[in-house]
C-alpha cells in the first residue's frame, strides 16, 4: 500500500491526513462516476470508504470526494489501466520560485504567455481530510474486492444486510499548518524524547568537472570558465513512492549521462580550454531544491566554483522517442537574451546533428524558459543559457509528474521471448533516438567548451550504455550492470526499492510485467542527517563514476585512504570501491577501485539553513511524519446491533448494584437465619 | 479521620487549618497553590457540621470558615473555567503564542 502523505510549505498544506485512530468507513467500490451517488447521498450506512479504478480518479470524482468527507471515509485508488492523459501537477509548475517574477518580467510571471502545464488538474496540491491509499491489483486487492461482492452488494436496490465488509485506513500525520508551525513545534517539545513533526525535503545533487578542482578550494578560480551541463534527477506523483518520472527527469539524465561517457574520451586526449561542469539536481520539483542550493552555495563562497566562473549552460530536460523527422527544441529566456547573445551556444548546438537523424529548431523569441534548473541560475546572474526539450510550447508529456510517466510511456518494449538479462542488453528504439540526442549534446558542449573542431565527430554516445541505462532505471534496477557498478555495501539497495510501477497499459509485448520490476523511487525524499542518500542518487553517483572515472588498479585498503600513496590525491578525486563483473567461469566479483571526479553536494534548501521557514525566494518544502500507517478490512455489525449490545451491559450493571445494594442493606434479614438453629441449639 | 471522635475544639482547628491552609508549618507555600482544592475539602467535610448539627459554641466559626471556603471556591472555579474556555478556542489561532503556552501540543491537529 501507499499512502498519499502530508507536505507543507510556507503556506500551505497538502496531501492527506487521517484521524489519530483511523477512519473507518463501509467499502463500496465504484464502478462509474454516476455510481458516486451511492455513497455520496444515496447509500444507507455512510461513511463509505470508497475503491476505485485508476481510471476513475480524476479531479472531479475526488472533488466531489472532498466535499462530503462527512459521507466519505476515504478513498482507495487500484492502478490498473491508465487514462489517456492524466497530470495531478499544477498548471504552471514553481511558479513562484523560478525567475519569471512580477520584477523580472511582468507579462511573462504566473504563465500569463504560456501554460507550461494545460492539463494539470493541481490534484497533487489539493488537502484532502481523508486518507488516500493507492494499492496494486494483486492478491490483496482480489481479497477486498470479494469482501464487497460477498457482503455489501445492493441487491436489486433493497437495503443491505449487515453485518457488512468495512475498511480501515490509519495514515494520521504530525504536522499541520505550515512549515514555520511545525519546525517551531520539532524543536520545542519539553518532554524527554520530543517527537519530531516534519522533516525537510532534500536529498545531494551529483556533480562531476571532468577537469577537477580541489575540493577544499572554495569561491571564485581565477581564469577559470565552466560550462555547466545540468539534468534533474527527481520527479513526483500524487502518491510521492510512486513516482517514475520517464519521460519527466529520467529520459534527461540519462542522456546526459551518455553525453558524459562519450566526452570522457575526446577531453582526455585534447581537453578544451572550458572546463565542464555535469550537474545532477535533486529536488527541482519541489521548487528546485537542489538548483537554489547550489546557486546558493556558489554566492556564498561554498562551492569550488562562483557564478563569475561560469560561461553558459545547457540543460537537457524532458526528450521523448524521436521519430524520424521530428525535432527537439532550444528553448532561452527572452529577458537576458536582449542582453546577452546564446546564439553560439545555438549554433554549437544545432551544427552537432549533423549526420544525425534529427534537427534542434530555436523556438519562438518571446517565449519563456520552461520549468526548468536553469531559471534559478538564471534568478541570480544572467548567464546565457539553452534549455533542450522535446515540446515546443507547452509540455507534451500526458502524464506529466504522475505515476503513469513510466516505462510504457517511453515506448520502452522488449521482443516477449527474452530473459531479463538479454533485455538488458537489447537496443530498443527510445534508446537509438536518445543516444542520438545524447551524440548532438556531447558535441555540442565539447564545442562550447572550446574543444579542437577535428575531434568532434569522434565524439558518439554508446547505444548499448543507454539502453542498459533505460532498462535499469525503468525496467529493472537489480541487474547485472547496475550490480558490478554498485559498491558492495551498496548492493541490498537495489533488491529493496520499494516503488511500484506495475501499469500494464495496452502493450501486449511487455514481459517485464510478469516478473517484479523494481525500479528507484525518483521522489526526492527527505533529506536524511547521516550522509546517506536515496537509492536513486547512489545510482547515478556510481554510474557516472563509472562512466567517466578511471579504473585504478588500488587494492581495497589503498581505496579507503589512498592518500598515502605518491600519485593519488583525495581533495581532486574520490575513489569508489565497486563490485565489478562477475567472470563467466567463476562466482567471485572482480572488484576494483574506480578513482573519479564525482561528488555528491548537499541539496538541502537553504531556507533552512538560515532559520527562514516563510521564505518566498527559497523552497520551503518540509514532509510530515507520522508513527505508522496500515490499513485492514473486517466485517462491521450495524449500529442498532451495537447500541443494544452497549445498553444490555448498562442493564447488567445496574442491576448488579442494585442487588448488591439490596443484599447490603437486608443482609441481617438474609444472612441471620443461619444462625438461629445454633440460638435454638442453645 | 472520623470527625465524629474528635472533640470541637480540635474540628475548629482543623477547619481553619484547611481554610488557611496551613496544614503544616513548611508546606504553607505550597497551601497557596493548593488552595481550591483544600477548599473544597473544608466545604465538603465540614458542611454537616456546620450546617446540620445542631449548635455548638465552636460551631459559629466553623461556620464562617466553610462559607469563606466556599466563596473562595467558586471564584477559583470561575476563573479557571474562563482561562480554560478561552484557551481551548483560541490556542490554534494564537499561533506561536499558543505553542508557547502549551505543555504537549497535541499532533496532527491545529
Amino acid at each position: 500500500t501507499v499512502p498519499c502523505v502530508r507536505l507543507l510549505n510556507a503556506t500551505h498544506q497538502i496531501g492527506c491526513q487521517s484521524s489519530i485512530s483511523g477512519d473507518t468507513g463501509v467499502i463500496h467500490v465504484l464502478e462509474s462516476e454516476a455510481d458516486l451517488e451511492w455513497p455520496l447521498s444515496k447509500g444507507p450506512n455512510p461513511p463509505y470508504m470508497v475503491l476505485l479504478e485508476s481510471s476513475l480518479f480524476t479531479k472531479s470524482i475526488m472533488m466531489k470526494m472532498k466535499n462530503a468527507s462527512s459521507r466519505v471515509a476515504g478513498v482507495v485508488v487500484v492502478q490498473k489501466t491508465s487514462p489517456p492523459e492524466f497530470s495531478p501537477h499544477t498548471t504552471c509548475p514553481n511558479e513562484n520560485t523560478g525567475v519569471y517574477t512580477e520584477t523580472y518580467d511582468h507579462n511573462l510571471a504566473h504563465c500569463n504567455t504560456t501554460v507550461w502545464n494545460p492539463r494539470g488538474n493541481g490534484l497533487s496540491y489539493e488537502e484532502f481530510d481523508s486518507p488516500v491509499f493507492s494499492l496494486k491489483e494483486d492478491n490483496e486487492t482480489e481479497v477486498i474486492k470479494q469482501c464487497y461482492f460477498d457482503h455489501n452488494r445492493v441487491v436489486n436496490g433493497s437495503g443491505l444486510q449487515y453485518p457488512l465488509c468495512a475498511m480501515q485506513l490509519f495514515s494520521h500525520m504530525h504536522a499541520v499548518t505550515d512549515t514555520a508551525t511545525c519546525m517551531r513545534r520539532s524543536s520545542m517539545d519539553f518532554s524527554t524524547s520530543p517527537v519530531m513533526v516534519c522533516d525537510p525535503l532534500g536529498g545531494y545533487n551529483v556533480c562531476a568537472f571532468i577537469r577537477p578542482y580541489n575540493s577544499t578550494a572554495f569561491g571564485h578560480k581565477e581564469n577559470e570558465s565552466v560550462v555547466i551541463a545540468a539534468a534533474r534527477l527527481d520527479s513526483r506523483a500524487f502518491f510521492l513512492e510512486d513516482s517514475t518520472g520517464a519521460e519527466g527527469s529520467v529520459s534527461g539524465f540519462v542522456t546526459l549521462l551518455a553525453a558524459a561517457q562519450a566526452l570522457r574520451e575526446a577531453t582526455q586526449e585534447a581537453p578544451p580550454t572550458r572546463n565542464i561542469l555535469f550537474a545532477f539536481f535533486h529536488g527541482e520539483v519541489f521548487d528546485y531544491i537542489g538548483s537554489s542550493r547550489m546557486v546558493y552555495d556558489m554566492k556564498n563562497n561554498m562551492f569550488v566554483i562562483d557564478l563569475d566562473n561560469v560561461h553558459s549552460i545547457l540543460e537537457i530536460g524532458q526528450v521523448k522517442t524521436l521519430r524520424s523527422g521530428t525535432n527537439l527544441f532550444l528553448h532561452s529566456d527572452p529577458v537576458s537574451r536582449r542582453n546577452n547573445t546564446v546564439t553560439n551556444l545555438v549554433k554549437n548546438l544545432q551544427s552537432s546533428t549533423a549526420g544525425l537523424n534529427f534537427s534542434l529548431v530555436e523556438t519562438d523569441f518571446s517565449q519563456p524558459l520552461p520549468p526548468s534548473s536553469f531559471q534559478r541560475l538564471l534568478r541570480a546572474r544572467a548567464i546565457p543559457g539553452i534549455v533542450l526539450a522535446d515540446h515546443q510550447t507547452d509540455i507534451n508529456n500526458r502524464y506529466y509528474e504522475s505515476f503513469y510517466d513510466n516505462a510504457a510511456h517511453l515506448n520502452l518494449t522488449y521482443p516477449s521471448n527474452l530473459s531479463p538479462e538479454e533485455q538488458l542488453e537489447f537496443v530498443t528504439d527510445t534508446a537509438k533516438s536518445l543516444t542520438e540526442v545524447a551524440t548532438a549534446v556531447a558535441r555540442a558542449l565539447f564545442k562550447q567548451a572550446g574543444g579542437n573542431n577535428s575531434q568532434v565527430n569522434k565524439i558518439n554516445a554508446d547505444p548499448k550504455t543507454v539502453t542498459q541505462m533505460l532498462y535499469g532505471f525503468l525496467v529493472r534496477s537489480n541487474n547485472s550492470w547496475f550490480q558490478a557498478v554498485m559498491a558492495p555495501e551498496l548492493k541490498d539497495i537495489l533488491h529493496t526499492l520499494t516503488s511500484i510501477k506495475k501499469v500494464l497499459g495496452s502493450s501486449l509485448r511487455c514481459v517485464f510485467c510478469l516478473s517484479e520490476p523494481n525500479p528507484p523511487q525518483y521522489y526526492v525524499g527527505v533529506a536524511k542527517s547521516s550522509h546517506q542518500a536515496n537509492a536513486l542518487t547512489y545510482l547515478v553517483q556510481y554510474l557516472l563514476a563509472n562512466l567517466t572515472g578511471t579504473a585504478t588498479n588500488l587494492t581495497q585498503s589503498q581505496c579507503k585512504k589512498p592518500d598515502e600513496l605518491p600519485n593519488e590525491s583525495t581533495y581532486l578525486y574520490s575513489y569508489l570501491w565497486v563490485q565489478g563483473v562477475v567472470p563467466p567461469n567463476s562466482t567471485q566479483r572482480e572488484s576494483f577501485c574506480v578513482r573519479t571526479a564525482v561528488r555528491l553536494v548537499k541539496a538541502v534548501s537553504p531556507a533552512f539553513d538560515l532559520g527562514d521557514y516563510i521564505s518566498k525566494e527559497y523552497s520551503t518544502w518540509t514532509k510530515s511524519q507520522w508513527k505508522f500507517i496500515k490499513a485492514r478490512i473486517f466485517l462491521v455489525a450495524s449500529r442498532d446491533l451495537e447500541m443494544l449490545t452497549l445498553g444490555v451491559g448498562v442493564a447488567v450493571l445496574f442491576t448488579s448494584l442494585l442487588v448488591t445494594y439490596f443484599v447490603r442493606t437486608k443482609a441481617d434479614v438474609l444472612f441471620s437465619s443461619v444462625r438461629e438453629p445454633n440460638n435454638a441449639a442453645y | 479521620m472520623n470527625l465524629e471522635r474528635l472533640p470541637n475544639e480540635e474540628k475548629l482547628t482543623l477547619c481553619r487549618k484547611y481554610y488557611l491552609g496551613k496544614l503544616q508549618m513548611y508546606v504553607c507555600v505550597w497551601g497557596f497553590a493548593f488552595l481550591p482544592f483544600l477548599w473544597l475539602v473544608n466545604v465538603v467535610w465540614f458542611f454537616k457540621e456546620a450546617f446540620v448539627k445542631p449548635t455548638y459554641t465552636e460551631q459559629l466559626q466553623i461556620k464562617t470558615y466553610v462559607k469563606r471556603s466556599g466563596l473562595g471556591l467558586l471564584l477559583w472555579v470561575a476563573v479557571l473555567t474562563t482561562w480554560i474556555t478561552i484557551f481551548q478556542h483560541f490556542r490554534a489561532e494564537w499561533g506561536e503564542v499558543g505553542d508557547y503556552l502549551s505543555f504537549t501540543i497535541p499532533l496532527g491537529i491545529p
